[in-house]
């Protein structure tokens, strides 16, 4: 059958979203549909579904890595709002009247007024959980380098 | 003749629904972060005490806004949210299950 319509078929289907749907359908269908279809073994691949594959994870990693990059500029963000709070407890803050009291912005367009130890808390919990989440990710984009190494 | 014109047909047929597809994915996401930050809003409101100061942005102003009527509508938005989340669900499984069966069809 790759003889009757070699080009006209665009590879898309790189990888079976649901292998045992195929499967089923297969068992019935004795004919056309390659095996290649139904497994994920690589070596069954033929060259343009692997350089899919490959540009699928490329595109998958090349997110991840860019996510992890918003997520270091948010920390640092934070990080500042931090020495913001914390220059004016050192009470250098110039013409500021009220000095005891911050507006944090929580997100969503809602901002709280919060005292300066509160907002403290605030942001240095921000940073924690952003840390944590970039942790994760920082794994998870390890784990799909090796995919993608493992392939070529 | 006429099997090629059906392959192609099924195919342009597929492409759309995987657009379609990854357009619903695409509002998934977006949904999910909008939740989330919600959430993490909600939380906060519960650690403050009944009478502090919260102001809502609207426009370049900050107004400033009851405590009860902040968290009302956040919980609105939450339940809002929730039930978009779930109607793109249901699409989703609409829309793989349909392009999983034009992918039969251009395979055959």
């Amino acid at each position: 059958m790759g003889k009757l319509r070699p080009k006209k078929r665009p590879f898309q289907f790189t990888i079976p979203s649901t292998p045992s749907s195929l499967a089923r359908k297969e068992d019935t269908m004795t004919t056309s549909v390659a095996p290649k279809q139904q497994t994920i073994e690589l070596t069954d691949l033929d060259l343009t579904q692997l350089s899919e594959v490959k540009k699928q994870l490329e595109e998958e990693l090349s997110h991840l890595t860019s996510s992890f990059g918003q997520l270091k500029q948010v920390q640092t963000r934070f990080q500042d709002c931090i020495a913001s709070v914390e220059t004016i407890k050192g009470g250098k803050s110039g013409e500021l009247v009220d000095t005891d009291k911050v507006i944090v912005d929580v997100g969503t367009g809602y901002y709280i007024e919060k005292g300066l130890d509160d907002a403290l808390k605030f942001y240095a919990e921000k940073v924690e959980f952003v840390k944590n989440n970039s942790e994760t990710l920082q794994q998870t984009i390890t784990s799909k380098q090796n995919n993608l190494k493992s392939k070529k | 003749m006429s099997l090629d014109t059906q392959l192609e047909a099924a195919t342009s047929e597929y492409q759309r629904l995987q657009k379609e597809l990854s357009d619903a994915i695409e509002a998934r996401q977006r949904l999910d972060s909008q939740f989330q930050e919600n959430e993490v809003v909600q939380k906060e409101f519960k650690l403050l005490k009944d009478d502090a100061n919260i102001f809502k942005l609207i426009g370049p102003v900050l107004v400033k806004q009851d405590k009860s009527e902040a968290t009302t509508n956040v919980n609105k938005r939450l339940d809002y949210i929730r039930s978009e989340i779930k109607r793109v669900e249901t699409q989703l499984a609409d829309l793989s299950e349909k392009s999983e069966k034009k992918k039969f069809e251009v395979c055959r």
